[in-house]
């Protein structure tokens, strides 16, 4: 059996309302969808933390198992509503250093690649 | 050549917002969109195709849909499609109309992009459509219904559908065909869709998300060409 690695995602999301957004709000979200879609099974596998979030920007960063990479990434794209207003999360790149993720995440600043309108 | 949006409505009368649905797909790392009109007309204008090409840098293509109710309305339809040179698809739950559209060559596209329709898949359509060279079309909208129960119920309809799809060999794609812009997902969420809720090995999945609607494209290129007759009849001299 292999050791159990650790991947980080880099993701943004949209919200169409002004509505009061917080990390605690967001990761019992993702909690949520990853019960609706795979039950107690798959969720217990998947060591999920907020890393960091960024309200002003609108981007976080997601820690989870290696083998739940599919299924977190589906959460996330699954999610679709916030307190009743639309929320959207984008999953933009995923590493295996939270080192790799920061230095992507600088580059997109720099070339504001990182901004999404609606 | 990247990534499919394969089927995006869009009001032909909203400029504007066709090339903000435009951008907002590049943003989201698609390289390939086809559009399709939510306003009733029979054929994309030519200048609003060439204005729509030069505003974005991504390979759109265009498409009509048919809803006909029979199939004396269908072939009505369809004579004023003889000589066009974009994507022709046909949707309808009525199984002679399907049969009928597999064996049309002029008909790109069956789509089966609603519950209701997708349901009444069958081998025999699937077996027409792989020998005639036209394509199988389910959607990603109906998975992103939110009531728990229907959305289940979706998944399972076109995972089913997927299922015998795969058997025989078909040429399939999935569009997302969203009405919102906010739900509009990127490829590689929709691969993982694929993989995890639609229970799809990562192949398959890119081959309903790229190789595949490229092959829509490259017969539809075919169909222009007045030298080709059909899939591998040429005149060279």
């Amino acid at each position: 059996m292999k050791l159990e690695r650790q991947r980080y995602i880099l993701f943004y999301y949209i919200v169409e309302k002004d509505i009061i957004i917080d990390g605690k709000s967001i990761i019992n979200l993702i909690w949520k969808n990853l019960f609706r879609y795979f039950g107690i099974k798959e969720t217990s596998k998947i060591g999920l933390w907020l890393i960091e979030l960024n309200l002003e920007e609108r981007w976080g960063i997601l820690r989870f198992a290696h083998t739940s990479k599919e299924i977190v990434i589906t959460s996330l794209g699954m999610i679709r509503y916030l307190q009743n207003s639309r929320l959207s999360i984008y999953p933009i790149k995923t590493s295996g250093t939270i080192k790799k993720i920061k230095k992507i995440l600088k580059t997109l600043q720099l070339e504001n690649k990182l901004l999404f309108k609606i | 050549m990247g990534y499919f949006e394969s089927r995006v409505p869009v009001d032909i009368e909203k400029y504007d917002n066709i090339i903000d649905r435009l951008k907002f797909l590049q943003k989201l790392d698609f390289k390939n969109v086809i559009l399709e009109p939510i306003n009733s007309i029979k054929k994309w204008p030519k200048k609003l195709i060439e204005k729509i090409r030069k505003g974005i840098a991504l390979n759109v293509y265009f498409r009509i849909n048919l809803k006909p109710k029979n199939i004396a309305e269908l072939k009505q339809m369809i004579k004023k499609y003889n000589d066009f040179s974009h994507i022709l698809s046909v949707e309808s739950e009525n199984k002679e109309i399907q049969i009928y559209c597999a064996r049309d060559t002029r008909i790109d596209i069956i789509s089966f992009s609603y519950p209701k329709i997708t349901k009444t898949l069958t081998p025999g359509v699937l077996s027409l459509s792989k020998q005639y060279n036209s394509f199988i079309e389910f959607s990603f909208a109906p998975i992103f219904n939110e009531n728990k129960y229907i959305q289940s119920k979706n998944i399972r309809i076109i995972y089913s559908a997927l299922r015998m799809t795969l058997v025989k060999n078909a040429n399939y794609f999935i569009s997302g065909n969203f009405p919102s812009l906010s739900d509009y997902r990127s490829p590689r969420v929709l691969i993982s869709i694929c993989q995890t809720l639609l229970d799809m090995s990562l192949n398959n999945a890119k081959l309903a998300l790229k190789d595949n609607p490229s092959k829509l494209i490259e017969k539809l290129n075919t169909k222009i060409d007045p030298k080709i007759i059909e899939n591998g009849v040429k005149i060279i001299k």
